[in-house]
């Protein structure tokens, strides 16, 4: 019988920009919680495996978080491990996660991830924090940020193909669009172009609207075999089997200079796309795949991310991006979840975030107004830094 | 009753229908302020910062593949060898650039400037790779493509990369 992972149940809070309530543990429990209504398992006693995934011990104000997490949840004694990869983090969890199941290490392994991102960390010292993770006395201690190299990225994008605001706003409205048809969203709203063109500029080309948003949350997904899964999981018959069936990764230098004269794409995104699609067999990823959630951590990020992923040619992505291809009702609707600029981003649970809407979009569980009619096989697209480290997961329904 | 000197607020919040948490619903929060101070070596690349102080802009060169690193690198990623120091000239060509109107405020040098300003990727003239650094210049000047020039600064700098930054070509 095959080892290769089925989704088995998911969980996951709302995510806020502000959760006075809850410290990061007591996030987790609400992500478990609902888990546990996901799958009508009565607790976690039967899981073999714990795999944590937070980015910062900083923004979290705790060292070894996976060992207070795996207590909290009541995963002790089984083993555990922590896994870190910038904003790719959960996803690169998952895919670790992917590779214990296959290795016949666990048949059960639950990847549990969280972060408090929001309101509780001081806009300075969050912006500090994540110069921390540009390269230290070369990018951050010039003034660098992230929205400042993503910027740079896509102006030259715009020179190099004709790419404009006006494109990449589309975007901004779009994801914040389809966060109103998830309840887990964190800032749903119903904007226009004009709004976005109109927003104050923040690190120009991009403008507050085209920015994702810093969060509070966790989500958790139970990967195990089809085997165990139906021997442990009471609801797992009441759903279509969904394979975690490719994952790929790829990876390129920190600073945007080094990779001169590459400076439009990004590489490791283009090979980790390259892995997972000879996984699964995709020739033609804008044909045969249905759903996908792509890291839309500034508007412009999504063009880039739909020709690196081989969706549209190179220097494509914003005419197709503005011609509603990747809409709700077009051809390949991605950010149906609302994406990191409508659903919001605890950057742990981020990618498992991702995982769960591709997994809700499969089994048809999806709000409706939202659902993708007949999909059958979903994408995540998650990245740390300027895709420094890339991960693409490719999710199958199979009945 | 004692003063909890770091309270920012103590509040109850509204409890839901049919609520789980209800007994969990007085919440404290705390401003706590938590200071790091490290003795930060620049380590291999310090000949750079040193040799700022003296009007110098060096890179390094790999002979083996003939790359040329600016941003230094003691260890060519391409050979696996170690470089040698090289000086360049310090001019360049703008090559893409973004306008920040926020400051992350990373130490004082980056506190103290002014938005917004220039955030700028300059191909070094006989260099391989961009050096990102400040573009001072009048932003309405500012084209991709556009000569420039390392300039050296006068005034006292926390971080040593300050010595520097670009402006237009004479
Ligand atoms: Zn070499």
């Amino acid at each position: 019988m095959t080892r290769l992972p089925v989704i088995a149940g998911v969980g996951m809070t709302r995510f806020a920009a502000d959760r006075p309530d809850c410290n990061p543990r007591d996030l987790l429990a609400e992500a478990v919680l609902a888990l546990l209504a996901d799958t009508g398992m009565p607790d976690l006693k039967s899981v073999q495996h714990g795999l944590c995934s937070y980015e910062s011990d900083h923004f979290n104000r705790q060292m070894t978080l996976a060992a207070i997490l795996h207590d909290q949840i009541g995963l002790l004694p089984t083993p555990t491990v922590r896994v870190e990869g910038g904003g790719a983090t959960g996803a690169l969890a998952l895919r670790t996660a992917w590779a214990y199941v296959q290795s016949g290490l666990c048949d059960s392994i639950l990847v549990y991830g969280c972060e408090t991102n929001g309101r509780g960390v001081s806009s300075q010292t969050a912006n500090q924090l994540f110069a921390l993770s540009a390269d230290f006395d070369w990018e951050m201690m010039i003034g660098g940020t992230y929205t400042g190299f993503y910027a740079a990225m896509m102006r030259a994008h715009m020179e190099q193909y004709g790419t404009t605001p006006e494109q990449f706003a589309h975007v901004a409205v779009r994801n914040r669009r389809n966060a109103g048809f998830n309840p887990l969203a964190q800032k749903p709203m119903d904007i226009t172009i004009e709004d976005v063109l109109a927003s104050r500029p923040v690190a120009e080309p991009y403008r507050l609207l085209d920015c994702s948003l810093l969060s509070d949350g966790a989500a958790v997904i139970l990967l195990a075999t089809e085997e165990w899964a139906r021997t442990n999981i009471p609801r797992f018959h009441n759903r279509p089997p969904v394979y975690f069936s490719a994952t790929g990764c790829g990876t390129d230098t920190m600073r945007l200079g080094d990779r001169y004269p590459h400076i439009t794409h990004f590489r490791a995104k283009r090979a980790a796309a390259q892995q997972a699609y000879q996984m699964a067999s995709i020739t033609d990823p804008l044909d045969q795949i249905d759903v996908a959630e792509l890291y839309d951590s500034y508007s412009g990020v999504e063009i880039q991310a739909v020709e690196d992923l081989g969706f549209v040619p190179e220097g494509t992505g914003g005419v197709n991006v503005a011609s509603g291809l990747f809409d709700l009702g077009g051809q390949l609707p991605v950010n149906t979840s609302g994406g990191l600029l409508g659903r919001g981003a605890p950057v742990g649970a981020t990618g498992i975030a991702q995982a769960i809407e591709i997994a809700l979009q499969l089994w048809g569980e999806a709000d409706p107004r939202r659902q993708v009619a007949g999909a059958r096989r979903g994408l995540t697209d998650t990245h740390a830094g300027i895709a420094t480290i890339s991960v693409v997961n490719i999710f199958e329904r199979r009945d | 009753m004692p003063d909890v000197t770091a309270r920012k607020d103590v509040q109850t919040l509204p409890t839901v229908e049919g609520d789980l948490w209800a007994e969990f619903r007085q919440v404290e929060r705390l401003t706590l302020s938590l200071t790091q101070t490290y003795t930060h070596t620049l380590g291999k690349y310090s000949r750079f910062f040193i040799e700022l102080e003296n009007r110098r802009f060096m890179a390094t060169h790999c002979e083996t593949c003939d790359q040329v690193y600016a941003p230094p690198r003691p260890l060519c990623p391409q050979c696996l060898k170690p470089t040698v120091w090289l000086e360049l000239s310090g001019t360049g060509t703008l090559k893409t650039f973004s306008v920040l109107h926020f400051s992350p405020g990373s130490n004082a040098d980056v506190r103290s400037l002014a938005t917004p300003y220039i955030f700028a990727y300059v191909l070094l003239d006989g260099a391989s790779t961009l050096f990102p650094h400040l573009l001072r210049a009048p932003l309405e000047q500012v084209k991709s493509g556009m000569r420039v020039q390392v300039a050296y600064g006068d005034s006292p700098v926390e971080h040593p990369i300050h010595l520097m930054y670009f402006v237009p070509a004479e």
